[in-house]
């Protein structure tokens, strides 16, 4: 060996590498292309391709009625349906100044929180098979059933609901709601110290997320980052606390945020123990609700004929499972919407990836990809 | 009607003004408690077609003395700084609509100084105000401080539109923008990655726009035609 040798061999390779991750593989949450550019094992940068979904869902909605929007913001976020009629329902509402009953109200809240809970159950259960844990998506899956099965109970349909009208919603409650409600939490909130003992407090599990993918808060607040993942970085802010909007403010829950407890404030672990902790205190808001319900009353009575919002503009934020969801509502007048913008939040969460995820393992970057809790209908609309 | 039924209804409707619903809800005869509630209604249409007339008049009376007094302190802050470049400021001083020239300075003014503070960028919207009119810009702004909003509208000029961009001051503008350039082909001057987001590269026509046309193939595949209105 000598000079002469390594001359045959070359120099050593320090090439950059490119790694296409999707658009077809599970641990991209829908269809999503990731292009990673690593330096050996460790990525320099992540370019995500997005579209592979679009259904111009804004194009759409300038050709249909206001009521035939709603259907289609079912399936733009198809975990969070219910928030996602929500969002739009509160929007129309305050362009067009109705005030809709106080059941209905009430009815709204039980299920746009049933639904987050839902939700995230879908999130960890799936995060946790990201990071190679399966047992724990199980579990979590059975427990979501449940709630599909008030849905189907309640509106009919289990995944797209076109449950809240503007308005109203379009079933009151079935006959025994409550005990089955009731039943349902009973069920449920034991589960929770069962899920932690499974995944939260694994010592595989903690070393794969904490400390990884740190999204410190004015990084998230600059992308736009909002919901869990921002409050997974410490930001108290919460629209149903901050902005309240239907009949939030009745409620008393707490907004929990991250602590870097078990790692650095703002990594994965953060992201993922706020939605463990959000599930607590949307039980705690549906009990709420199911104590102070008013009984009686047509909620189909605030539902207009035909919905003609005045000339003007909205915008207005709600908080889905994965943060802000906006809707920006321009009518001219008309029964058809002149513009109609969806502001995603899981888009954002999506936008911030290449930021946090430089510096980290390719297998970090399916951790920190899966902390985000992204959905790939409503990125793409 | 008899007159003590009259003396019922109106003070019963006095005090509903008042605040005080149930001296209606607790009247007895049910065609008695119709009445009343209309009356009702038409006392307080009367007291806001009052109201509206007050407030046009002190508009007309503000209009005629000073040159527009802006309605919050985000847009006087903004005339205070920036007064050439105020193209119009809407009634409550939510919404301002400023010349894109030194919208890139404004957004970093916006962002950093103290009474402002607006860190968060909630929404950016494109809009095509309608066919042969210009396109427009919105931008939904928030301070997590202070707890204030403000929006920003930019027009655009429909055959070459450019904006300067803003995707360094907020970051959530690069995807955002990247959006908007797709769909509406409003080019923002200085963005570093102006590509397409959701449409394929080589796409043509910006879908949004009000008189869109789809191409006819891509890549040999018949893109459907847009049904006219819905059965």
């Amino acid at each position: 060996m000598g000079v002469a040798a390594a001359k045959e061999i070359g120099p050593v390779q320090a090439e950059e590498m490119v790694l296409n991750i999707g658009p077809q593989h599970p641990s991209t949450h829908g269809v999503l292309r990731l292009k990673v550019k690593t330096d050996g094992e460790i990525v320099s940068e992540v370019i995500p391709y997005i579209g592979y979904l679009h259904r111009c869902f804004e194009k759409h909605a300038e050709s249909i009625t206001y009521e035939q929007v709603i259907p289609f913001t079912d399936r733009c976020d198809y975990l969070g349906s219910m928030n996602n009629n929500f969002g739009f329902a509160v929007a129309m509402e305050e362009l067009m100044d109705i005030k809709v009953p106080e059941r209905v109200e009430y009815i709204r809240i039980i299920m746009a929180e049933l639904n987050r809970i839902a939700s995230h159950l879908l999130a960890l259960g799936v995060y946790g098979l990201d990071v190679g844990a399966f047992t724990p998506f199980l579990h979590m899956f059975r427990d979501r059933e449940r709630i599909l099965d008030i849905f189907e109970l309640t509106c009919g349909a289990r995944l797209l609901y076109n449950y809240m009208w503007v308005g109203g919603v379009s079933h009151d409650l079935p006959r025994n709601f409550d005990s089955i409600c009731i039943d349902f939490l009973d069920y449920f909130e034991p589960k929770i110290p069962e899920f932690n003992e499974l995944l939260t407090t694994n010592k595989i599990f903690i070393e794969r997320t904490a400390d990884v993918g740190v999204m410190p808060a004015e990084v998230a607040i600059s992308y736009g980052v909002s919901g869990p993942n921002l409050r997974g970085s410490g930001v108290k802010w919460d629209v149903r606390r901050d902005e309240p909007y239907s009949i939030y403010d009745k409620f008393d829950f707490e907004i929990p945020v991250g602590s870097g407890d078990v790692g650095t404030l703002g990594d994965c672990w953060d992201r993922y123990w706020v939605r463990m902790l959000e599930m607590m205190e949307s039980c705690k808001i549906i009990r709420q609700a199911l104590k102070t319900i008013p009984e009686g009353g047509d909620v189909h009575q605030m539902v207009p004929k035909k919905i003609r919002p005045p000339k003007g503009s909205i915008y207005r934020r709600t908080e889905s499972p994965r943060g802000d969801l906006g809707y920006y509502i321009i009518s001219d007048g008309s029964e058809i919407p002149f513009r109609m913008k969806m502001r995603s939040p899981a888009l954002t969460a999506l936008s911030v990836l290449d930021e946090i995820s430089a510096g980290w393992m390719i297998s970090d970057v399916i951790a920190i990809l899966g902390s985000l809790d992204i959905v790939l209908g409503e990125i793409d609309r | 009607m008899t007159a003590d039924q009259e003396k019922l209804i109106s003070e019963a409707v006095e005090k509903a003004l008042a605040g005080d619903m149930d001296s209606i809800n607790a009247i007895e005869d049910r065609s008695l408690r119709a009445k009343a509630k209309a009356a009702l209604v038409k006392a307080k249409r009367a007291a806001k077609a009052e109201q509206k007339t007050e407030t046009s008049d002190d508009a007309k009376s503000a209009d005629s003395s000073v040159p527009q007094e802006p309605g919050s302190p985000l847009a006087s802050l903004l005339t205070a700084f920036y007064p050439g470049e105020i193209v119009e400021s809407s009634n409550d001083g939510n919404s301002i609509q400023i010349k894109p020239e030194k919208w890139e300075e404004i957004a970093v003014f916006l962002r950093d100084h103290a009474d402002a503070l607006l860190d968060q960028l909630e929404c950016l919207t494109g809009v095509d105000l309608g066919e042969g009119e210009e396109l427009q810009v919105r931008y939904n702004l928030h301070s997590m401080k202070h707890r204030h909003k403000l929006e920003v509208l930019i027009n655009a000029d429909r055959n070459s539109p450019e904006i300067p961009s803003v995707e360094t001051v907020w970051r959530m503008a690069d995807w955002f923008e990247r959006e908007t350039y797709d769909m509406y082909g409003i080019v923002f001057n200085g963005h570093r990655d102006l590509r397409r987001l959701l449409c394929p590269e080589d796409w043509e026509g910006w879908p949004l726009r009000k008189d869109y046309e789809e191409q006819k193939t891509y890549h040999g595949i018949v893109v459907p035609k847009v049904k006219e209105g819905w059965e």
